[in-house]
């Protein structure tokens, strides 16, 4: 029957969740729940896993831009319904997966994926890039400093082989968050572009009464930079805003984020720093943030060539000098991050020095360092 | 004592309707009966939202409530 | 709607990689919104700044959470994407899909939005890109009705909970990921579509330490899989890998050479636990702390150990406001499971957000309310033994905030009386 504007809670239904899961099974992973035994890369792109009951299923993992039309939704159904029974599945890195359960219905998958042009490029596996998780940018947010669609596929296009190859070190995992919000978190990253805001807030104080709750704008901050003020209107009238102690911002937004009368965005003022050298796993060493190794570049759409330049260095300074298994953030503490700025080339500067919160934690207290071109 | 949810719902109205702050966290209504559990009050102020007579406010990352017409909204400007 | 020149979009359709402005001028000749989307998007490119104003009060009604208000601040030029809301729903746990579903979720939006979505957002909502205030309870409409979906969280909600794919294809998961992630779900629907909390909170659950979903840095509460008897060993296997038989991590690059065990597994073993004796792989269990890097190198000859669980962490989130935060181990070993619901999960979840609902300050994550009052603190408030896993090492300074309980005859005192025995 429809929704009916006029009866909008008749036969209302709420609360009841996603679809279960099982539903989606394909059946070799309904009939091996829980009896994997192993697995192997059989090529880029392509894994092999294998039961305890000697049933194999083959994993082609295709990428996405994240950013995907449901035309292009629809043609990924044809692929899955013509080769994989009608089941697919995506990556928490936004690619998709396509599963078959016999080696001999791989290559015409991969020979049909081919065919269509640049948009299933098959990698993404073992020592490779993986695909780039980021946010949504210029596309649909109200509070970035750059873009990420964009960025990203500029950045894919130009490190494209490290995708479709496995010819690093270890893996690779790269994200991009267009503000400090990190709506996608790119703080345990091996490498993140976040694009950070450079001005202070302008106070909109023609319009701040209507939109804004001053208290909240005033608690959003971290650094106490926000005071109330009275303020005269052109046509005479006083009244509450407030004024920003510009000295003490630290261009983090969470005041426009609760207050859209005081804008920070800046065509000049906005940009990319870049962050390299967390992790997640546990692998051999311990989860670790990403340290902010370059403060600023600027946002130079279409292609952001500073950025991915910038990307490519590191991702092939660390390529030709790590050891085997060493994700970037082991490379650079094994070498010091004095060597790791030589080998990176990239000048190393005050803004790398952390004087926020718990700032100490990273000064060094030890005499062990090494001479580098740093020390004149 | 702890109110009753019609009691507790009845507070948290008033407040909504006629503090000084239109836009309240759901912790400004804690104080609406310091006897009640949080998890009472966040029950009562959200079977205030579903009987229409508050609504929510979301940047996104955080949720407000707001008496009906006291929350500010592009919308409500006539975007 | 009639399309744009779009020059500085146009130049993103070149290259290898996957182009979403090709896609999007796919979508515009079934959803003509999308030209808007274009340029919109073209004139953000122009003006390096964005044009989204945000939301509100928009929303399905009676839930606080799964849209997000957005707001074109050029509806003018672009009426196409005057409103441009988004709209999450929750994913299947780990994100398997029929082409039937999948196919009506299209037809779905192709009907009442845009036609772009994201696969996925970075929660892990499937997520619907832009659509109108009036499109809203229509949609809601008939996807709890024809599809049987529903929203995922936004806001100060549990918001939508994440897994691995585990046992589904994975021979590492330590525990049903998936069941867990479903049947949580199910269990806080209520706090996924209302509003519950000082700020959001996340569950994430990784079925091995190689952490898959990163629940270790980005979730409020991690569940991560682990093992506490011994690494399952073939040594046959680990003969094969030594002789070159078998590849390296299953494959896991072309360019290694030749595989050695010494260099390649054991000098890696964080905790130099792993030996070879007469051409057998040793290693001392009580000493791994299961990081999976022997296994990950070696999947076919090392699994790990058969009694399976997981541990708890607390409290992880991104930079926003006061710095990350990594996770923090609270409980080292619980066994999920199906058979009690996951009722080893829930006790402890409800512990702490009975806690933090009331101690919480407004927008501050969990974490930041652990840091705040300290980890022995939040020790007494989860009712856990204090046990040297929770800490890399102990503290080195001396203000331990002792309690007049701990502390012989207290601390009340007669002045008076010290006063006859110490002249000032």
């Amino acid at each position: 029957m429809g929704y009916d504007p006029e009866n909008p809670m008749k036969d209302r239904i709420t609360d009841i969740g996603p679809p279960h899961y099982e539903r989606f099974f394909p059946q070799v992973i309904k009939d091996n729940y829980g009896k994997w035994l192993y697995h192997e890369i059989v090529r880029p792109g392509v894994l092999k896993h294998v039961s305890e009951s000697g049933a194999e299923c083959y994993t082609v993992r295709v990428a996405s831009a994240r950013l995907i039309s449901i035309e292009h939704i629809r043609e990924m159904c044809d692929i899955a319904d013509k080769h994989c029974d009608g089941i697919l599945r995506f990556t928490t890195r936004n690619n998709a997966e396509f599963m078959v359960d016999d080696e001999a219905k791989v290559q015409p998958l991969l020979d049909d994926l081919a065919s269509r042009g640049n948009k299933f490029p098959v990698g993404g596996t073992g020592a490779s890039v993986s695909n780039m998780v980021h946010t949504q940018g210029w596309v649909h947010c109200h509070t970035p400093a750059t873009d990420a669609s964009g960025v990203v596929k500029a950045v894919m296009d130009e490190i494209f082989d490290y995708f479709v190859e496995m010819k690093l070190p270890a893996k690779c995992k790269m994200a991009l968050a267009c503000c400090i919000n990190m709506c996608g978190a790119v703080h345990a990253s091996d490498i993140a572009i976040l694009g950070i805001h450079r001005k202070p807030p302008m106070v909109d104080n023609e319009a701040i009464t209507g939109v804004c709750e001053i208290p909240l704008a005033i608690s959003a901050c971290p650094l106490g930079a926000i005071k109330p003020a009275k303020v005269t209107l052109e046509n005479g009238d006083e009244i509450k805003s407030v004024k920003v102690n510009a000295e003490r911002c630290m261009f983090c937004g969470n005041c426009y984020t609760m207050c859209p009368a005081m804008p920070l965005a800046d065509p000049e003022g906005d940009g990319c720093a870049i962050l390299v050298g967390g992790k997640v796993s546990a692998s051999r060493t311990g989860a670790t943030f990403s340290k902010l190794v370059i403060p600023f570049l600027p946002n130079n759409p279409p292609r952001w060539p500073e950025v991915v330049q910038a990307v490519k260095k590191i991702l092939e300074a660390w390529a030709k000098n790590a050891r085997k298994y060493e994700r970037i953030g082991e490379w650079a503490e094994r070498i010091g991050w004095e060597r790791f700025y030589e080998k990176c080339d990239i000048p190393f500067s005050d803004k790398s020095i952390d004087d926020y919160r718990l700032a100490y934690d990273t000064w060094r207290t030890t005499t062990q360092f090494k001479f580098t071109s740093h020390i004149k | 004592m702890a109110l009753s949810i019609e009691e507790l719902k009845a507070a948290i109205l008033e407040k909504a309707l006629n503090g000084p702050k239109p836009q309240l966290y759901l912790k400004d209504f804690y104080a609406c009966d310091p006897d009640s559990k949080p998890r009472v009050i966040k029950k009562a102020a959200n079977e205030m939202v579903t009987e229409g007579k508050m609504v929510f406010w979301s940047s996104g990352s955080t949720t407000m409530y707001a008496a009906k017409g006291r929350a500010k909204d592009e919308e409500s400007r006539g975007t | 709607m009639p399309k744009h020149d779009t020059p500085l979009m146009d130049e993103l359709e070149k290259g290898p990689w996957p182009s979403f402005v090709s896609d999007l001028k796919r979508q515009a000749e079934k959803n003509p919104e999308c030209w808007d989307i274009l340029g919109q998007m073209e004139l953000s490119y122009k003006d390096k700044i964005t044009h989204w104003k945000h939301g509100g009060i928009v929303g399905v009604f009676g839930y606080g959470g799964g849209i997000v208000g957005r707001y074109s601040d050029s509806p003018d030029k672009f009426p196409g994407v005057a409103h441009f809301h988004t709209v999450r729903l929750n994913q299947p746990s780990s994100k398997f899909y029929s082409t039937e579903m999948l196919r009506k979720v299209c037809d779905l939006w192709e009907k009442h939005g845009s036609g772009m979505t994201n696969m996925h957002g970075s929660t892990g909502d499937m997520v619907l890109l832009g659509t109108r205030t009036e499109e809203l309870e229509p949609l809601f409409f008939d996807l709890t009705h024809e599809l049987k979906w529903d929203l995922g969280g936004s806001g100060s909600n549990l918001r939508t909970p994440s897994c691995c794919l585990g046992k589904a294809r994975c021979e590492w998961a330590c525990y049903d990921t998936q069941a867990a992630c479903h049947t949580l779900t199910m269990h806080y629907q209520d706090e996924i579509h209302r509003p519950a909390f000082p700020y959001k909170f996340k569950f994430k659950f990784s079925g091995c330490a190689n952490d898959c979903v990163a629940s270790a840095a980005r979730s409020d509460f991690a569940v991560i899989g682990t093992w506490r008897d011994n690494i399952r060993i073939n040594q046959d296997e680990v003969k094969k890998y030594i002789s070159g038989e078998l590849k390296a991590g299953g494959g896991i690059a072309d360019s290694f050479g030749a595989f050695d065990i010494k260099k390649d597994v054991i000098g890696h073993c964080p905790t130099g636990c792993m030996w070879m004796e007469g051409g057998d792989l040793k290693i001392d269990d009580a000493e791994c702390t299961r990081c999976m890097h022997c296994i990950n190198v070696m999947p076919r000859a090392l699994r790990p150990g058969v009694d399976q669980g997981a541990t708890i962490m607390m409290g992880a989130k991104a930079p926003i406001l006061d710095g990350a935060q990594l996770a923090t181990m609270v409980i080292p070993f619980v066994k999920p499971t199906a058979d009690n619901d996951f009722e080893d999960l829930i006790e402890v979840i409800e512990k702490a957000w009975d806690w933090w609902m009331e101690f919480g300050k407004n927008r501050e994550r969990i974490g930041e309310t652990m840091q705040r009052v300290g980890l022995p603190s939040f020790l007494r408030v989860m009712e856990v033994e204090p046990i040297p896993q929770h800490v890399k090492e102990p503290r080195c300074n001396p203000y331990v905030f002792w309690e007049a309980a701990e502390v012989e005859g207290g601390w009340d005192r007669d002045i008076k009386e010290f006063r006859e025995r110490h002249k000032m």
